[in-house]
């Protein structure tokens, strides 16, 4: 059952993967089983998108299909598993409003199965540090699309050292521009050029947090 | 007006002889610089972009303290709005203005926010039937009144922008008068996004992702059924402004939004029906290729050959790009945006000079920034870019 899921999600099926995950929960199915198939499906598509096979309309809908699979799921789930899940604060900085790249890494971290607490696009450096406190997240990952936001990401990094949270929070940058200069004038840990990247960038970085 | 004078002593060509001669791949006196400056101009005369697009007299000031002092350059890239329900007449998409709801100071920013519905494309087509030339207005017309409240649909919307695009287009052609009178050419007199573009923008990503999927006939033809007013509308509006180019932008159609199947079976067909009515009409096509188009570029080989500008910004590999096309098209472009921000000026020199060298061998190129300068720029690397052309440009 399982295997059947993950590979109608890593193909994109939309309707096989919905009618799959409703067959195994009316089977009486794990429902964290049904999960853990879908992530490995999602895990099959950050390889395919990473090789070049798959585009972003792959990743796109294949976030949607596991964001409504999740839907039937979590009902069953009743917190089981909630507490493993590690929190990770996701935001595009301050004075960008740019939300489809940062939107999607959203989704593929969600989907890796992490507790992403999104909190939109023109979000101040303070507001990063108040998340990362009240959930003890260890990751948090900055977006930008404009060069304008190379500033507001160095602003959000220093925001975590006077807070005296840099040594504990790992802080990662992504988006259009972002490269290897930005991410050394910006002083964060890592920098991700796709969303692919990011869930990978994500497992290093706590791994090391 | 045509540009007479010559923008360096050592120049043989005016700026407009070497315009056309490096879209029709051939050998210029030396390679031509377009800086695409717009925002970075407001923070560089220290006015706020409210002003700059709000009143007409302070963006020519700062556009031309931006040529006195960083300049000069060939090629003037036109990209200032008079109103903000103009650009949606070209961009189908809800965006946030600087001074009406953005810090007076900020740049505009565009919203993914779904404007267009899934039965609009019929609704196109059989717009496009009736109107084969028209249908591009009660289109757009149809998208500035979703995206602003306070235009209201129909005819209502035609009556508020008609004035304004007129206003907008008088404008223009007197700053084009202005910059031809100083030797500088034209880049384009029209900028629409193309038709399967406008349709991703107006749409959202998801729904268009949906729509690819599950309708592509419908979004293909309805990209198709507007290419004749595309064509029309564009001829006029370039007789109007009397610059026999137009710059085309592709937003989404390179291989960070669709795949490189995608855009061969419904982005392309409409594309290459358009090129080839314009450039069999004496009209040249500036493509703006935004994002990665290393997959698209065999594609682009099946468009006229010496009569098309392709510019990228940054992620589609330049160099590789001139081996694949550029014995078909002008290529521009691309000092990144990062680089601009935070190399140095020697870095931004070194870089141009890889460009020239590369890219610019054999003619076929045109120097500038991967899309905008951003407005952050330092100056010092704009002008180094600028100056990059007299230093190393001359090809004799």
């Amino acid at each position: 059952m399982g295997e059947n899921i993950a590979t109608l999600i890593a193909e994109v099926d939309e309707d096989g993967t919905l009618a799959g995950v409703r067959g195994a929960l009316d089977g009486g199915v794990d429902p964290l089983v049904v999960v853990e198939a879908l992530r490995e499906g999602m895990s099959v598509v950050g390889e395919r998108f990473e090789a070049r096979d798959y585009y972003l309309p792959d990743l796109i809908l294949s976030g949607d299909i596991f964001n409504q699979a999740l839907a039937l799921i979590e009902p069953l789930l009743a917190g089981a598993g909630a507490a493993s899940k590690k929190p990770v604060v996701i935001g595009t900085v301050q004075g960008d409003v740019h939300d489809i790249g940062k939107n999607i890494v959203a989704t593929m971290l969600r989907c890796a199965g992490y507790d992403v607490h999104d909190l939109g696009v023109d979000v101040p450096p303070s507001a990063f540090v108040d998340k990362a406190r009240e959930t003890g997240a260890d990751l948090v990952a900055l977006s930008g699309l404009l060069t304008l936001a190379f500033d507001s990401m160095k602003s959000t990094v220093e925001a975590f050292a006077e807070a005296g949270l840099r040594d504990s929070v790992k802080l990662i940058i992504g988006g259009g521009p972002v490269n290897e200069k930005v991410l050394e004038y910006c002083g964060a840990d890592a920098y991700g050029k796709d969303p692919s990247a990011a869930v990978k960038l994500a497992e290093r970085c706590l791994a090391q947090a | 007006m045509k540009a007479t004078s010559k923008i360096y002593p050592r120049d043989t060509m005016t700026a407009e002889e070497r315009l056309q001669a490096v879209i029709n791949l051939q050998v210029p006196d030396r390679v031509p610089v377009c800086p695409f400056i717009y925002n970075f101009a407001a923070k560089y005369a220290g006015i706020t972009a409210h002003e700059l697009w709000s009143e007409p007299a302070k963006y020519r000031a700062a556009i031309n303290k931006c040529y006195m002092e960083l300049g000069p350059w060939d090629i003037y890239y036109p990209a200032n709005p008079r109103y903000p329900e103009v650009y949606t007449f070209i961009m189908p998409m809800k965006a946030r203005w600087p001074g009406i709801d953005l810090p007076a100071d900020s740049i505009c920013q565009l919203l993914e926010e779904e404007i267009m519905k899934a039965e609009d494309y019929a609704w196109t087509s059989e717009v496009a039937g009736s109107w084969p030339s028209w249908a591009y207005f009660p289109f757009f017309l149809k998208m500035i009144a979703r995206s602003w409240d306070h235009v209201e649909d129909g005819w209502k919307s035609w009556a508020y922008i008609a004035p304004r695009l007129l206003v907008h287009l008088a404008g223009w052609r007197r700053e084009f008068d202005a910059f031809r009178k100083r030797g500088v050419a034209v880049l384009y007199g029209f900028l629409p996004e193309a038709a399967f573009d406008s349709f991703s923008l107006a749409r959202g990503l998801l729904p268009f992702v949906r729509d690819c999927r599950d309708r592509p006939g419908e979004v293909a033809r309805a990209a198709d059924d507007l290419t004749e007013s595309y064509y029309f509308i564009t001829r006029l509006i370039t007789l109007l402004m009397g610059v026999p180019r137009v710059e085309i932008f592709l937003h989404r159609s390179s291989n960070d939004f669709i795949s490189p199947k995608t855009f061969a079976e419904l982005s392309f067909p409409s594309l290459k029906r358009l090129v080839d009515k314009l450039v069999a009409a004496g009209i040249s096509p500036v493509l703006h290729c935004d994002g990665n188009w290393d997959r698209n570029l065999e594609k682009l080989r099946e468009l006229p050959a010496g009569n098309c500008v392709v510019q990228f910004d940054g992620p589609t590999d330049i160099f590789g790009a001139k081996q694949t096309i550029g014995d078909r098209m002008c290529i521009m472009g691309d000092v990144p945006a990062d680089l601009f921000v935070l190399g140095s000026p020697t870095e931004v020199e070194e870089y141009c000079h890889r460009l020239i060298e590369g890219v610019g061998r054999g003619g076929g190129y045109i120097m500038g920034a991967g899309c905008e300068i951003p407005p952050n720029a330092r100056p010092e690397n704009v002008k180094a870019m600028i100056d990059s052309v007299e230093k190393y440009g001359y090809y004799s």
